[in-house]
């Protein structure tokens, strides 16, 4: 049998045979070795291209209900296939030029004819953003702002998009039920939701797999439905503040308090509201561990408090306006300094300060 | 006189000269590292010379060193050919070391946790040098391990090398077959994919049938490491795999291979008288010397065999890789390892108990105890009718057995599922959904459908805007009064406003998949009657396509997982209350990104 000469018989074959192998293995080996950075990097593309399909099936099953099957948003949930999230600024060549044009015209050193210059390349430059912007109308409707085209930098976030996506995806939004019909729930596994970590990457690989890099236009935009909302935007909040009754001030003595307190009438019922519910008096003032309790305190102040020598000339209402502006002016014996916020002269108005006293006054009479 | 203070090689040098102290040094070492053949004793051995002197130096290295002196220093000539061992002993040794040394070096790259085990599997891919080769070879190892052991097993059998005095070689030999077995199976789930999940779940579920209940729950949850296998369970496999179970394998092999060097290896059956057990008494003539005989055949057999498995993972095998494990989604056609599958057959018998445990455990101690109740004295192929005849047997039996193991047998899937799982189902054991390997630029978005596979050739265009027809004047209403568009739309989140099917282009790779489709509906056309089928391609993402695969037919009367038939042997519609037929809708959807190459050449 040739099988039986070749490799049993002869001690010759069998070296021979033996040293082939061993030849054939180094070379297949060296083959191998030469190709592993081309394996390597095609098994990664060919991973990161099913990491975007099972993410695409993830997202199909348990994201657009709320973001949209083709991630346009909706009455649910804001759009992520939009050049909002991914950072795309339509009018970045005009603004960066406005933006150069208008710190050179600041400079002592520009001469006033390079000023006129500027001044008029800046109406080119805005003619050349007008039909941009016009295009862009209806997205700024729904939400859009052209002069801050990144969610990112809009929310002040630090890391990538990457980064972002997988956050949110395993935290969720714990407070957007407060502007969105619902929260978005946490995701994670580890944050109580239904997904493995690597399903958030699937996920977020397949988000990212939406951005056109440069290639955005106008009509991605447009297409839009919904854009993020922000729970308080930071103009109308100024402008809330702007019309808003004074507050008090932390700063403000003890007399001038009185001053503005005259001729106001305290709203007892108004006043059990603040302590109870917004300035959470009664979360320390309750049983005489931490502060002094609420019941009664009319009586201390004027049987206790008004006797002590620095009182004198003080009024119950003066007593108790300095003990809550200024809290730690004095404190009573037996209880912690510093424990109560100082803050409430920024917190309250004149008003919700005669109101309080009232409602104090109201859980024990004065004497006499 | 010394340079030094004590005698050096330089003073050899001063007095020999340079070649010659050298050449002594050299030899020196030689002969130290084989303990006892020198430079020249090699060479006069490799060239197949008789020793030139004496006492003869190769039986030196047997008495005097450590790895040899496990092996016996001759053999009988007529155990050394091919016939009768194949060498599938020493190879079974082999494939100890050789999967001890691949699973170092994937170990190194390895964490067993459920967070990033899967992810340790796509980095040894993506980024180890040689990564994806030791995981390829540590499986196919382990793969033709079982093979060679099962195949040194029946050798043995066939030849009754087990008779005495070799009853406990064969009894420690069935010991180490068993630990074969559960060392490839510990193996399997350490990947953290979907085939070992199942494989391993469908494994460790027999451990839970053992009787009485309380055993059996107690075991499983030993096993496991809680009701489920999760983290526990997967760090439980990990230590079996790489500490419990190659610990005893090293005990048995060195018990195993003592018993063989104490009893010899067993001559052919022809060679000796009957009763007799000559294999100790090796005539001088008859003498085949370890070195260099089957020294350098052992060497020459490691060789070809590890070549055979670097050609193997080069061209034809790579380890399985599936999508990470999900216990919440069984895939279709789960099965045990290959090995395992003839359990995995005896369960579809019936009782879990008595098949799933109490049948193996027959089949292991009836392996175990046979050189004990099989004590007739005669090895010769005339007088072993009947054990020769239970071996073929067993072979035979485990073989039906192991095809009923397949999920091709008595698994009963409605065919609409089975159909959708044949066209999307992602890879596995190379075998993938017949729409993937569709090429990304050939898969044009567009909706196609069967019925223009049952038209007459050139007539197709007609048939399929035929069908336009029909779908636009409301045909096909899926059940709870929908439309197809609204089911597809609302329930599939697939945007689509209208339906307007188009023939598939000839000669492309989506054309042939659609026609593969149109032959399974009609294997299927009485469960799925009057039926079509739909395939919707769309463009989704940048790179990535949706594709939407949909079925539609008229329910019928089933019986059993077949449809019930009628006197012409055709299906019977199924009707509601009102006494009209009832259409049936399934789908399915995948996407397909353009890089995602299935079943491309690895480096392609």
């Amino acid at each position: 049998m040739n099988l039986q000469r070749l490799l049993v018989e002869r001690i010759e074959h069998r070296i021979l045979v033996g040293t082939v192998a061993f030849l054939g293995i180094m070379v297949l080996v060296g083959w191998i070795a030469i190709n592993e950075n081309g394996r390597m990097q095609a098994f990664q593309r060919q991973y990161e291209a099913r990491a975007i399909e099972r993410g695409a099936e993830l997202f199909t099953a348990n994201c657009t209900t709320c973001h949209g099957a083709n991630g346009y948003g909706g009455a649910r949930g804001p759009a992520l296939n939009t050049p909002y999230l991914f950072g795309h600024d339509f009018l970045a060549e005009t603004r960066r030029e406005r933006l150069g044009l208008e710190t050179e015209a600041t400079l002592a050193t520009t001469s006033e004819e390079r000023k006129v210059a500027i001044s008029e390349r800046l109406v080119a430059l805005e003619a050349l953003e007008a039909p941009i912007r016009q295009q862009m109308n209806a997205a700024v409707l729904k939400g859009y702002n052209p002069d801050a085209p990144s969610r990112l930098a809009n929310l002040g976030w630090g890391g990538g998009l990457p980064n972002f996506l997988y956050t949110t995806l395993v935290h969720g939004r714990p407070t957007s039920g407060s502007y969105w019909p619902q929260a978005m729930a946490a995701w994670a596994q580890r944050a109580g939701g239904p997904l493995r970590s690597d399903q958030l990457e699937d996920l977020t690989a397949y988000i990212i797999n939406w951005d056109k890099g440069s290639e955005w236009t106008v009509e991605d935009l447009l297409a839009v439905q919904q854009f993020p909302k922000v729970p308080a935007d930071g103009a109308e909040l100024a402008a809330l503040l702007a019309n808003a009754e004074p507050r008090i001030g932390v700063e403000t003595p003890v007399e001038e308090i009185m001053v503005g307190l005259e001729g106001l009438s305290g709203d007892v019922q108004n006043g059990q509201t603040l302590y109870n519910g917004v300035l959470a008096c009664s979360g320390c003032h309750m049983n005489a561990a931490v502060a002094p309790p609420t019941e009664g305190t009319w009586t201390r102040v004027n049987e206790v408090r008004l006797l002590e020598p620095q009182f004198a000339g003080y009024t119950p209402e003066m007593y108790l306006a300095e003990s809550i502006i200024h809290p730690n002016d004095y404190i009573v014996p037996a209880y912690g300094a510093g424990l109560m916020p100082a803050n409430f002269g920024e917190r309250v108005t004149y008003q919700d300060l005669s109101d309080l006293i009232a409602y104090i006054a109201s859980q024990d009479q004065p004497i006499g | 006189m010394s340079v030094l203070p004590f005698p050096s090689f330089l003073d050899d040098i001063k007095e020999k000269g340079l070649k010659r102290a050298l050449f002594e040094g050299i030899n020196e070492v030689v002969e130290r590292a084989t303990a006892g053949m020198n430079v020249q004793d090699l060479r006069e051995a490799l060239r197949g010379d008789a020793p030139s002197r004496k006492p003869n130096p190769r039986l030196q290295p047997h008495a005097d060193g450590f790895w040899l002196h496990m092996r016996p220093s001759y053999f009988h000539k007529s155990v050394t050919g091919l016939y009768p061992e194949f060498r599938l002993g020493w190879l079974s040794t082999y494939f100890v070391f050789f999967e001890t040394i691949t699973g170092i070096f994937l170990m190194v790259w390895y964490t067993p946790s459920p967070d990033v085990a899967y992810a340790n599997m796509l980095s040894i891919m993506a980024n180890v040098p040689l990564g994806q080769f030791m995981r390829d070879l540590h499986r196919l190892g382990a793969e033709a391990m079982v093979l060679i052991v099962t195949l040194h097993m029946l050798r043995t059998f066939l030849t009754a090398s087990y008779k005495k005095p070799r009853e406990f070689t064969w009894f420690s030999g069935v010991i180490l077959l068993a630990l074969t077995f559960f060392l490839s199976f510990s193996g399997y789930l350490l990947p953290w994919d979907q085939l070992a999940l199942w494989a391993v779940t469908i494994g460790a579920s027999m451990v839970e049938a053992a009787p009485p209940e309380i055993v059996g729950t107690n075991l499983n949850l030993l096993l496991r490491g809680g009701p489920e296998i999760g983290a526990n369970g997967l760090l439980r496999f990990y230590l079996l795999h790489v500490l419990a179970v190659p610990a005893l394998l090293f005990i048995f092999v060195g018990v195993h291979y003592y018993k063989v060097v104490l009893h010899a290896h067993s001559l052919p059956p022809g060679e000796e008288n009957i009763g007799e057990d000559t294999a100790k008494r090796v005539p001088l003539d008859k003498r085949v010397y370890f070195i260099p005989d089957v020294l350098t055949s052992e060497i020459m057999w490691i060789g070809i065999t590890t070549l055979v498995l670097i050609v193997l993972v080069t061209w034809f095998f790579h380890a399985p890789l599936e999508a990470h494990a999900n216990p919440q989604s069984t895939p279709l056609g789960t099965t045990a390892p290959w090995y395992f599958l003839w359990v995995q057959g005896a369960l579809k018998l019936g009782d879990k108990v008595i098949w799933g445990i109490v049948f193996p455990t027959i089949v292991v101690v009836f392996l175990m105890a046979y050189p004990y109740l099989d004590v007739t004295k005669s090895r010769r192929w005339a007088h072993r009718r009947l054990q020769l005849t239970i071996a073929f047997g067993m072979a035979a039996g485990f073989t039906v057995l192991s095809y009923m193991g397949l999920p091709e047998f008595g698994v009963i899937n409605s065919a609409d599922s089975e159909i959708l799982h044949e066209l999307t189902k992602e890879p596995a054991f190379n075998h993938v959904g017949v729409l993937l390997p569709v090429p990304y630029d050939e898969l044009a978005p567009g909706m196609y459908i069967t019925r223009q596979f049952q038209a007459e050739p050139g007539d197709e265009a007609s048939v399929v805007s035929a069908f336009n027809a029909e779908i636009a004047n409301g045909a096909f209403p899926v059940e709870g009064g929908r439309t197809l568009i609204q089911y597809l739309d609302q329930g599939q989140h697939l945007p689509v406003s209208s339906l307007t099917f188009t023939t598939a282009a000839d000669g492309t790779a989506l054309h042939e998949a659609m026609a593969e489709f149109s032959h399974m509906m009609e294997l299927e056309r009485l469960e799925l009657r009057n039926g079509w089928g739909a395939v919707i391609v769309t463009e989704w993402q940048p790179g990535l396509k949706r594709v939407d695969v949909v079925l539609s037919w008229d329910d019928v009367e089933m019986r059993g997982g077949a449809p019930v038939l009628d006197a012409n042997g055709d299906s019977i519609p199924r009707l509601d209350a009102n006494g009209s037929g009832i259409r049936r809708v399934n789908s399915d959807h995948i996407f397909i990104h353009e890089n995602a190459q299935y079943f491309a050449a690895p480096g392609s």
